[in-house]
């Protein structure tokens, strides 16, 4: 894995997937709610994502949906890939943090 | 949790995401788009509005992803730390378009300009041939009337009988009506007015589908000959003269010396035939001795009937009078389309006009392109470093289009604004001709054409060039660049070619509107055969009710020419049934000793009856023989006659003499005339229409009802008409003075229709010009610049000015050449389109091909020479050092 973020997007579906298995829309409630409202995820743009994550197996579709909710609902779980993916991030994204406090700070008005 | 309700408009919107996703998450997408719309409604309607735009842009841009697949997967890994926010991408654009203040306002100068245009057009389209008439059903109502092509006349006039016939026996008609306009004199005790109205058959407003505000419309009862005398008025003529009056029905109106009650009041909107204000019963007679052939019938055929099927029904209702009456067919019914009817007048116009709109707009969106393009060219190291650090193309892409779809929308509120500030303009040009049922406001349609024009146009000339910045690889991208020599050859030849795209479209529409231009002005320069100077004409109805003889009208119009001659300033005065640019009225002659014609047709002649003194008044000049005199005016049969000199050519040919010959009007028993003066040609029917063969009889001979008087004046004709008013009144206060107005005046509106035309064609003309010129300068600009090191170099290396001058030049010449040839080329097609409206101007015409190619090469060369001079003097040191 490159040293590279991974999108914001997709950060927080696998963030929304960490405690439990979910369907799409919880997951858009989930990701806007985790964000601030910062991230509202659009219908094209969740379910491309929904695919793009399967597509590298870091999220996997589960049959054993709880018998009440309709039939046409899709569930999504994290796979053991997917949650070392969003610990990587994370760990990522701690040090970037790390990084850009020593750096931004004390330093002010040197370019003119 | 309950299930959202399905939309069905995001449900089909859904078709723009790629097929996969929408076959496998359709539902869900669009419970989830359900569930933000109900949130949002909560917010408002920009809340709602919103909501629609990031749906629709979401699934385009998971369409955009799905084109540049192969891309994303090889860069998803690394892609930009920002999630799909639309809002950041606009504001980079913004700030990104902000930099650039010159080529943003370029931009949006010529994007607004070329919607505008199209803007103002389309509306004038749109109110002429698409927006539906304000009737329920449009497209079932049809126009009716008779044509007698051997008689050589198109249109002849609905003979009553022959349309009780058809009510009779048609099978595919639901409901048809007669009709004839006419004026009226309208009377309240004060003062008289001229109100155009309509004698009408019961039965119109149920061909129409109208309702009456007030009242009800007539009954069959009423519309029979010698019927009660009533009268239904229009919304306008009710509000002026009865201040909106809901207890109007059962009052009384004068009109024409008769007294009619009114029983109904019909809407404004609804009003037809055009312009009229009233209307009273037709009251025909079915067993009429006499043929009329007057009026126009309208019909509303029966749901799913075709035009021609309605035709054949029609001239099946008609085949019983062809076997009783007119065995010869010379006189046959047909049927069109309602608004063809009113419309067909404009056709030709509206055509080119669209025409050249749509090529100014292509020019526009040539040089949006070209400046795109020269960004993204300029741009391409900057996108090549950003792509070198790990941004993905995809997000490059919709980067450059979030530029476009910012430029689009300043662009396209702009040029709506502007287009419909225009419209107006347009509208003005064109004052009295146009049907008052053509309204020119924004409607849907409108909104919808500007759309597409505007989305259209970014996408595919704003968004489409810009991605030469983030093609090809990335490596080549940012080597070319830094090396300041001239990179991206295959994006400096799109730039030429749009170059010479754009003069070759510019030399087309110069050429149309110098021709169309040169033609008016060749129409304005015809010799009309009148004074229009200090002549002043008007045109007096008598009341038939006040006086029902011909004899009183005879002593009428005596009376009125005594008077005014004694008004101050009237140097001549006449009387005449049909003043040119006026009206027409038609007969047959047959005259001794003949020629053939060549088609073989008898030419319709144009009818006028005139008193002596008429000539003298229009100044019409004498060929050959003498004018009437007062005696000619005593016999009750007349004897005489003057023909005017196109009568001489076409029955006796060139140059041949016609007093003492004999002419009659066709038919049996009918007494020869002699001819004893030839009139020089009237302008009759309009400066740019051709010629009727035309006679003048004594007004004696036939006394008129309604005749037009010419005045010519030593004074100013405006000032003469108070005193003018005052004569008649002394005579009978009832009577209208109708449309006093001078034949200056009456050119200038006869000409309206062609002026307006041509000038609208030379200002887009003038406009393409401008854009064209802009962009070749833009154009050649930029690459001069992007050429600094490179002429540097050469300079060092002891290059001449004249040898930079004539590198950077011959390019740029060359390619305008180019263009322009192609250009005048085209043009010879399209002028051989306009060839009915250029008045014998050829479109090969060599001053005008002459004059274009002048204009365009010579200001190419300016627009060339300018950064070539600038190039010529670079120093080479400074050029050196930049980059």
């Amino acid at each position: 894995m490159p040293d590279a973020a991974l999108k914001p997007a997709h950060f927080y579906i696998l963030l929304a997937l960490s405690r439990d298995d979910r369907h799409g829309l919880a997951i858009a409630r989930d990701v806007q709610a985790l964000s601030d409202g910062r991230i509202r995820l659009w219908p094209a743009t969740l379910y491309g994502s929904l695919e793009d994550l399967r597509g590298r197996r870091w999220i996997q579709e589960v049959s054993d949906h709880p018998a009440d909710e309709s039939e046409r609902k899709r569930y999504y779980r994290l796979t053991r890939a997917g949650r070392q993916a969003l610990e990587a991030e994370a760990e990522h994204m701690s040090r970037v943090a790390r990084l850009a406090r020593s750096r931004v700070g004390p330093r002010t008005g040197e370019a003119g | 949790m309950t299930e959202p309700a399905p939309h069905p408009l995001y449900r089909a919107l859904l078709r723009l995401a790629p097929a996969p996703l929408r076959h496998q998450h359709g539902g869900e997408m669009e419970a989830l788009f359900v569930e933000r719309l109900e949130h949002a409604r909560r917010h408002g309607r920009p809340a709602v509005i919103r909501t629609w735009i990031y749906g629709a842009l979401d699934l385009l841009h998971a369409r955009a992803v799905a084109w540049t697949r192969r891309d994303t997967l090889l860069t998803i890994a690394i892609d930009e730390r920002k999630a799909f926010m639309i809002g950041s991408d606009v504001r980079f654009a913004l700030r990104s378009l902000a930099r650039q203040k010159s080529a943003t306002a370029l931009v949006v100068c010529m994007l607004s300009l070329g919607i505008a245009a199209n803007v103002a057009v389309f509306s004038l389209i749109n109110g002429l041939f698409l927006r539906p008439l304000p009737f329920a059903h449009p497209d079932r109502l049809v126009y009716i009337n008779e044509t007698a092509p051997k008689w050589n006349l198109d249109v002849v006039g609905v003979n009553y009988p022959d349309f009780v016939r058809w009510r009779e026996d048609m099978k595919l008609f639901d409901s048809i009506a007669h009709f004839s306009v006419g004026n009226f004199n309208l009377w309240d005790g004060q003062g008289a007015e001229r109100v155009r109205g309509a004698s009408v058959t019961w039965d119109l407003p149920r061909v129409l589908g109208v309702q009456p505000i007030v009242g009800r419309t007539f009954t069959a009862d009423e519309d029979r000959p010698k019927g009660p005398p009533v009268v239904i008025i229009g919304e306008a003529l009710w509000k002026e003269r009865f201040g909106g009056d809901r207890n109007i029905v059962g009052r009384a109106l004068r009109l024409d010396g008769t007294s009619r009650t009114i029983v109904g009041v019909m809407p404004a909107s609804t009003s037809f035939p055009d312009e009229v204000r009233l209307w009273v019963p037709f009251a025909g007679d079915p067993h009429q001795p006499y043929q009329s052939y007057d009026g126009d019938a309208i019909g509303r055929l029966k749901p799913g009937v075709t035009v021609p099927d309605a035709d054949r029904d029609l001239k099946r209702a008609h085949q019983s009078i062809w076997d009783k009456s007119d065995k010869d067919h010379i006189v046959s019914p047909f049927v069109t389309p309602l608004r063809e009817q009113f419309v067909h007048d404009y056709r030709t116009a509206a055509s080119t006009i669209t025409g050249a709109v749509a090529m100014l707009l292509l020019i526009a969106c040539a040089n949006v392109a070209a400046v795109m393009l020269a960004r993204a060219l300029a741009r391409r190291r900057e996108m090549g470093i950003r792509l070198a650090l790990g941004s993905s193309r995809l997000r490059l892409m919709r980067q450059l289009l979030a530029e476009n779809l910012v430029l689009a929308a300043i662009g396209g509120v702009i040029g709506l604004v502007a287009g419909q500030w225009a419209i107006g303009a347009l509208v003005r040009m064109i004052p009295d001709e146009l049907p008052r049922w053509a309204a020119f406001h924004v409607d849907a349609r409108v909104i919808v054409f500007s759309l597409a024009v505007v989305v259209a146009t970014v996408i595919l000339f704003g968004w489409a060039p810009a991605l030469h910045a983030v093609g090809g690889d990335v490596r080549s991208a940012v080597h070319a660049s830094t090396s300041g020599s001239t990179g991206a050859p295959r994006g400096r030849r799109t730039l030429w070619f749009l170059v010479g795209g754009e003069f070759a479209l510019a030399a087309m529409l110069l050429v149309c509107g110098a021709l169309l231009v040169k033609a008016f002005d060749r129409v304005r320069h015809v010799d009309p055969g009148f004074r229009a100077d200090h002549v002043l004409t008007f045109s007096v109805p008598i009341s038939e009710g006040t006086r029902s003889k011909p004899e009183q009208w005879v002593v009428f119009w005596n009376q009125l020419l005594d008077r005014t001659r004694r008004i101050p300033g009237v140097d001549a005065a006449g009387l005449v049934t049909c003043p040119p640019l006026g009206c027409h009225w038609g007969n047959f002659f047959t005259a001794e000793g003949a020629r053939p014609t060549p088609d073989g047709k008898d030419p319709v002649v144009l009818v006028r009856l005139a008193t002596p003194g008429y000539f003298e008044a229009m100044g019409v000049r004498l060929k050959e023989g003498r004018f009437l005199r007062e005696a000619d005016e005593q016999d009750k049969q007349s004897k005489v006659v003057i023909v005017d000199e196109t009568f001489v050519r076409t029955f006796w040919g060139e140059g041949a003499s016609a007093v003492g010959r004999r002419i009659k009007t066709r038919g049996k028993d009918q007494p020869w005339i002699t001819v004893i003066g030839v009139a020089g040609d009237v302008r009759h029917y309009g400066l740019d229409r051709p010629m009727r063969p035309g006679v003048y009889f004594p007004q004696a001979a036939d006394p008129s009802a309604t005749m037009t008087m010419a005045m010519h004046v030593r004074v100013d004709p405006e000032s003469i008409v108070p005193a003018v008013r005052e004569a008649l009144r002394q005579i009978d206060p009832e009577l209208p003075l109708v449309a006093p107005r001078t034949m200056e005046e009456n050119l200038r509106r006869s000409l309206a229709l062609r002026a307006a035309f041509s000038w609208m064609l030379a200002v887009f003309a003038f406009l393409a010009f401008v854009l064209a010129i802009g962009g070749a300068y833009g154009v050649a600009t930029y690459l001069v610049t992007q050429r600094t090191r490179e002429i540097g170099i050469r300079v060092a290396l002891g290059a001449r000015t004249t040898d930079i001058l004539k590198n950077v030049l011959g390019r740029g010449l060359s390619v305008v050449g180019a263009g322009v040839a192609c250009g005048i080329f085209g043009s010879l097609g399209v002028g051989r389109l306009l060839s009915d409206a250029l008045f014998g101007v050829s479109p090969a015409d060599v001053s005008v091909l002459a004059f274009v190619v002048a204009v365009l090469v010579g200001t190419a060369l300016m627009a060339n020479g300018l950064p070539a001079r600038r190039a010529a003097r670079i120093d080479p040191m400074r050029s050196l050092r930049t980059e």
